[in-house]
This record gives C-alpha cells, sequence and structure tokens, in this order.
C-alpha cells in the first residue's frame, strides 16, 4: 500500500500531495476586529504591568522608610521629647529658632554637669562640643565688641545653634542609655 | 512548496496595500490567508494554536507590508514570517510542554478532507495521522524539508540550532513515518521522538 514509503523521494510526493486544511481562516473584517483586540489586551496588560510595578516600588520605598524610622534615634526637638523625660524637663516648643535654641541650652543647663554614669562613649564628644562652643562664644564676643557685619554675627550665631544642637543630642542619648536598667 | 510561493499580486494592489489601503489588503489578504493557515496548521497542528499563530502572522505582515522591498515573491516573504512565528512558538520550552499534553488534530481533519475532497486518497490520510503523531519539532523539521525545500542549513538557522540537529531529526521523523504507514500490529503510541 504504502510502497513509495520505501524512497525519499515518495515520502515527499506524497506530503507534497496533501491537500489544504479543511479548516478556512476567518474573513479580513474579523482579522481586523481581532487584532483591534489583541492591540487592546495588550495595551491593559501594559498598564496593568506598570501598575504593579508601581505599586511594588511604592510598598518597596515605604518599607525602607519604615525601617529607618523604626531605626532611627530620636533626639530631643523642638516639636516635642519623648515621654521618657519629664515634662519639665523638655525643650520649649517654639517656631523660633532662637526661642528653640534657649529651649536647648535651658534643657541642657538643668542636666548634672557630669552624668551619673560617665559612657565613655559620649564624653569625649561630649567635651569636643562643650569646647567647640565655648570657643565659638568667645569668637562671638569679640566680633560684636569688634562692631563685625551682622551677616558674620549670625553666621556665628548659626554654627552655635547647630553645636548646641547636636549637644543636645548627644547629651539626650546619654540620658537614655541612663535611663535603661 | 506550499501555494503560498506562487501566489502573485498584481503592483498596483501591492502599493496601494503598502500605503494602508484597506480594500487592497482586504485583497491580499484572501488571496494569502488560506495557504498561510494551511502552512502553520502543518507545523503546528493545533486548530486553535494555528490561529493564534496565524492571526500573529497576518499582524506582523500587514504592519511590515510598507517596509516590504520586493527582493523575493510576496508570498515567500509571508511564509517566511509564518514559518518564523511557528518555530518562535516551538522554541520555547513551556509552550511546547503545553503542546504535548494537548491533541493534535489533523486525524480528523483529514477525515473531515476525506468527506469533503473528492478523489481523496486512503493513504493521505494515514500520512496526515502519521504527521500527527510526530513531534511538534519534527514535523516542523520534515514539513519544511520535505514540502517548503528548506536546506539543513536553513532549518538550523530558524531553528537556533546545529545542522546534525535537523537531519538527525529528519532522518528519526522519516523512520517513525515509515514505521507508521507501514503495516504492523502494533503501532508506536509515543508521540515524542
Amino acid at each position: 500500500m504504502h510502497t513509495d514509503l520505501a524512497s525519499h523521494s515518495g515520502l515527499r510526493r506524497l506530503l507534497r500531495a496533501l491537500p489544504e486544511v479543511a479548516q478556512q481562516p476567518y474573513g479580513y473584517h474579523e482579522f481586523e476586529q481581532r487584532a483591534l483586540e489583541r492591540e487592546r489586551a495588550a495595551r491593559e496588560a501594559g498598564d496593568r504591568t506598570r501598575l504593579v510595578a508601581a505599586a511594588i516600588v511604592a510598598v518597596a520605598v515605604g518599607a525602607v522608610l519604615l525601617r529607618l524610622i523604626a531605626f532611627a534615634p530620636q533626639p530631643p526637638s523642638a516639636h516635642g521629647a519623648p515621654a521618657v523625660l519629664p515634662e519639665s524637663q523638655l525643650p520649649a516648643p517654639s517656631d523660633d529658632s532662637g526661642a528653640r535654641a534657649v529651649a536647648q541650652e535651658r534643657w541642657l543647663a538643668s542636666l548634672p554637669r557630669e552624668p551619673a554614669l560617665v559612657h565613655v562613649g559620649t564624653r569625649s564628644a561630649v567635651m569636643g562640643l562643650q569646647d567647640r562652643i565655648a570657643q565659638l562664644d568667645d569668637l562671638l564676643s569679640s566680633e560684636r565688641n569688634g562692631r563685625a557685619p551682622p551677616a558674620r554675627v549670625q553666621a556665628l550665631q548659626q554654627e552655635r545653634a547647630r553645636l548646641v544642637g547636636t549637644l543636645v543630642r548627644v547629651r539626650y542619648a546619654e540620658t537614655l542609655a541612663n535611663d535603661i536598667p | 512548496m506550499s501555494g503560498l510561493v506562487d501566489i502573485e499580486v498584481p503592483g498596483e494592489v501591492l502599493a496601494l496595500a503598502r500605503a494602508g489601503d484597506r480594500p487592497a489588503r482586504q485583497a491580499i489578504y484572501a488571496a494569502v490567508a488560506p495557504p498561510t493557515l494551511t502552512l502553520i496548521r502543518r507545523l503546528v497542528g493545533q486548530r486553535a494554536l494555528s490561529e493564534d499563530l496565524f492571526q500573529d502572522t497576518m499582524m506582523l505582515f500587514f504592519e511590515r507590508l510598507p517596509q516590504f522591498r520586493q527582493e523575493a515573491p510576496l508570498g515567500a516573504w509571508l511564509r517566511q514570517i509564518a514559518i518564523s512565528r511557528c518555530l518562535m512558538y516551538l522554541r520555547s520550552p513551556w509552550k511546547r510542554a503545553r503542546m504535548c499534553l494537548e491533541p493534535v488534530d489533523f486525524g480528523v481533519a483529514a477525515e473531515v478532507a476525506a468527506l469533503v475532497t473528492p478523489g481523496y486518497a486512503g493513504d493521505l490520510i494515514d500520512l496526515e495521522r502519521a504527521l500527527a503523531s510526530l513531534a511538534p519539532t519534527a514535523r516542523a523539521v520534515v514539513w519544511m524539508y520535505e514540502v517548503e525545500g528548506y536546506s539543513h542549513q536553513e532549518i538550523a538557522r530558524e531553528f537556533g540550532r546545529s545542522v546534525s540537529f535537523s537531519k538527525s531529526q529528519l532522518a528519526r521523523a522519516h523512520a517513525r513515518l515509515r514505521a507508521w504507514l507501514e503495516p504492523q500490529d502494533e503501532r508506536p503510541s509515543c508521540t515524542l521522538i
């Protein structure tokens, strides 16, 4: 029955003699409809992908922020301090940076000159900051007496406020460490 | 070779179609769609999959038509697009695995063809069934080599494989077709070779 298959050319001839498949393609109108549907589906899939990617990025950023906030130290600020400190020791909230600096200094002054428990790690930092603040105070006095330009005085005051802020943070951390049993 | 290569499209119709003229594209579609679908169906076997790949092929064909440089007949160019789309599908491991799970329906198609085609020989029905028994890759290699006239080098390039891959696929497919078509008590049942 299939003697042709014994030869290579016989198989080729039979394969080429196969008729077209009975399945007929749909018409051009149907083709256009399907093409439009596919384009729409591809566009929607692209939108969905972008949406999912944006959601993933947002969740990742949120998670990183939460982690950073959870592990960040909580220094006292002009807008409030943690509840571990008595109300009387909190720097008074104020919108004015000068008032904030005064409040911070008042809080610093309320602390004992030497902590009950001396931490080696913070000791040198506190002393270094106190020395620099004292130097700045001297410089500020001499500039004021020498009638330096107001911009120069203001810059020195800002630098002093920054140092005081740093000292507040260090002392606050020291206070917290002392509170931990 | 499939009827696609023999299709001739008048130059003015082609020029209009390249410019996006809808009636011209419709005329070209009417001429090329049946042999294109036949070719795709021979390569991949399954009806629904063939329609998907046919749609892909025709969309790509019309999308690229403005860039057609007429260095080859339009049908040969379309055949190349169709074969590329089919082989891209066959090369995907995930899709190949899916194809193995779904039955190839050449046999049914052949019986239907026998009913509607006068003089349709019984041995061709057997050949249809034998083709259906081949793995998708082997079937594509046989069809490209024996019917479309591709060389082993061209087949290897299309599949991204070596020439020996094409030769071994063809030799094993031939052996399997002979085993299927020659009278015997038990026919092989596994479709993977």
